[in-house]
């Protein structure tokens, strides 16, 4: 019997239509480990030429799906295409980066991408030419004799992306690239991502950062093996109910200051942050200054204090009332 | 690893060179040195395959390479060769280090170029033996480390007890029958026996059916150690 999407998507666009116009297609795709469901019948649709965040705490599932789009894991029920192709039929135009460092330290740049090259069976006179384009276009051409185990995370990590820009590559999984990076480095990554996005290449990010995921076209937020929202970033900020958020700095972080700043938090709880907390009020005008005194009053100084538009981590707090980064 | 490959090896061709042959008679000195660095050489060998590419295996799992390759269209068995060639390359490096050594303290062999081709082919079965040994730890011990140290230690044990590192003859007969069934020894026992002589091998490995044997378990541990590492390590879970 086939799927509801897949039928969805043949009467719509017709069957060759809808091949081509998703670059992947998961259609109520179930995971478990033995008696833990990690995916629960997820239904996912990609376009092709698209750029996909999947956000979501560690533990939420996003790892997991995008090893079954990666043809590294099974799925238990449920059906994956990938440009109308099997998983596994589509290797030749799916392109993985795993969370883990797997360039090999030993090797310099330009040797570990023409392990590759080799590996995708290009000659040596082909791979040569194309590695030294690769390691251009990810902006490590001068570094490319170096080995890299004196890369540091960033270059290493656009090292590890270039392994997926050979040629004939439609579709490129990225699992958390920016964890354990710098903000500059992060910031030049995320640049090398944007430029890789065009009409014939889609992207999936696998993230837990808000900021992240704020650079796709479309981000579906992911928690517990079910995606809980997927829309466009600006417009789950603008409907998630979330009009704008106090960020406070303060000199003392405890269940008290919390348990005080919860009163002025609409239905919800605060959200903690590294250096303070956040506050979720529809009159920030009004509250700000009783927030201040409140907080004078039982001796936790306020450092800073700014409102601010709502992260996607705020929309996630607000669905479900824990921090993206928690751990299940 | 590569002190458990080479350095160890080496040290040993030089302690047994010096130290294991100071009342033998001058006459027999040399072929015994021979004998050591043959010996030492298997040694090399087995640490190579049972503990270098398990150790491999897992780090390229730990580092995440595996998924990745898994990633890709690639076979199982391309991975496996890439894995094997290298192998081979790292294997005859550390064989001709340790024999070359064994050459610089004295050791002697007797060369003809039809003992000389046998002994290479009995050289490929031990190192396809180790490989298959090889590819079983790395398939089941996850950790780097465990599948070195699982490597290493089923090395030295195996070693001792088969007669790679033990005169054959002072082995009680249980494990004169295991030296016989366990291809590296019996292949080890039959390279000394074509290169030094039938009484340092300790028998005649040459027999009618001791080859086959040799060859045979020699190729099963090899298929073995495949079809699991190409089953289980690129099991989809």
């Amino acid at each position: 019997m086939k799927s509801n999407i897949t039928n969805y998507n043949s009467i719509l666009y017709g069957r060759e239509q809808a091949i081509q116009t998703f670059a992947v297609l998961a259609d109520s795709v179930t995971k478990e480990y033995g008696k833990k469901e990690v995916l629960k019948k997820v239904n996912l649709k990609i376009n092709k030429g698209e750029f996909y965040a999947l956000m979501g705490p560690n533990g939420s599932g996003k790892t997991t799906l995008a090893s079954i789009l990666a043809s590294v894991k099974s799925l238990t029920s449920g059906k994956i295409e990938i440009f109308g192709k099997k998983p596994e039929d589509a290797k030749k135009i799916t392109g993985y980066v795993p969370q883990e460092n797997f360039s090999s330290p030993l090797l310099t740049g330009k040797e570990n991408l023409m392990y590759f090259a080799e590996l995708l069976g290009y000659k040596k006179s082909e791979a040569v030419e194309m590695v030294e384009e690769l390691l251009k276009k990810v902006g490590l051409w001068e570094d490319a004799n170096k080995r890299v185990s004196h890369y540091s995370g960033g270059m290493r990590k656009r090292l590890e992306v270039a392994t997926i820009l050979f040629p004939g590559l439609k579709l490129l999984i990225l699992d958390e690239p920016t964890t354990g990076l710098d903000p500059s480095a992060r910031r030049k990554f995320l640049g090398l991502v944007q430029e890789l996005r065009n009409k014939e290449t889609t992207i999936l990010l696998i993230t837990h950062i808000g900021a992240d995921a704020d650079l796709a076209s479309r981000v579906g937020l992911i928690d517990r093996g079910v995606i809980i929202a997927e829309d466009q970033p600006e417009k789950l900020k603008r409907n998630s109910g979330l009009e704008n958020v106090v960020n406070i700095e303060t000199s003392i972080k405890n269940n008290k200051v919390a348990s005080l700043l919860s009163e002025f938090s609409e239905k919800m709880k605060v959200l903690e942050t590294e250096t303070g907390y956040r506050v979720f009020t529809e009159d920030v005008e009004r509250a700000t200054p009783k927030i201040v005194r409140s907080l004078d009053e039982i001796g936790c100084k306020v450092i800073r204090i700014e409102t601010v538009k709502p992260s996607l981590e705020d929309v996630f707090f607000k669905l479900t009332e824990r921090k993206v980064s928690e751990v299940d | 690893m590569l002190f458990w490959t080479i350095g160890w090896p080496i040290i040993w061709v030089l302690i047994g060179s010096f130290s294991f042959t100071g009342n033998a008679p001058p006459e027999i000195v040399a072929y015994t040195r021979g004998a050591i660095s043959i010996s030492m050489m298997v040694f090399g060998l087995m640490t190579a395959g049972m503990a270098n590419l398990p150790g491999n295996i897992a780090q390229d799992r730990e580092r995440g390479l595996l998924t990745k390759i898994m990633s890709m269209p690639i076979s199982p068995w391309r991975d496996f060769t890439g894995r094997i060639l290298a192998l081979l390359a790292f294997s005859v490096l550390s064989a001709m280090l340790v024999i070359a050594v064994g050459f610089a303290c004295g050791a002697r062999f007797f060369f003809t170029g039809i003992d000389f081709m046998a002994s290479l082919a009995f050289i490929l079965l031990i190192f396809v033996a180790s490989a298959g040994i090889g590819m079983l730890i790395g398939t089941f011990v996850k950790h780097v480390h465990g599948a070195i140290m699982s490597g290493v230690g089923l090395t030295v044990v195996s070693a001792a007890l088969s007669g790679v590192m033990t005169p054959y003859a002072y082995l009680p007969s249980v494990l004169q029958d295991f030296a016989r069934i366990y291809p590296i020894s019996s292949a080890n026992s039959a390279i000394t026996y074509l290169l030094v002589g039938e009484e340092y091998a300790g028998y005649n490995p040459l027999s009618t059916s001791q080859p086959f044997l040799t060859a045979l378990v020699a190729l099963l541990l090899f298929v073995l150690g495949l079809i699991t590492y190409s089953r289980f390590c690129w099991k989809k879970e």
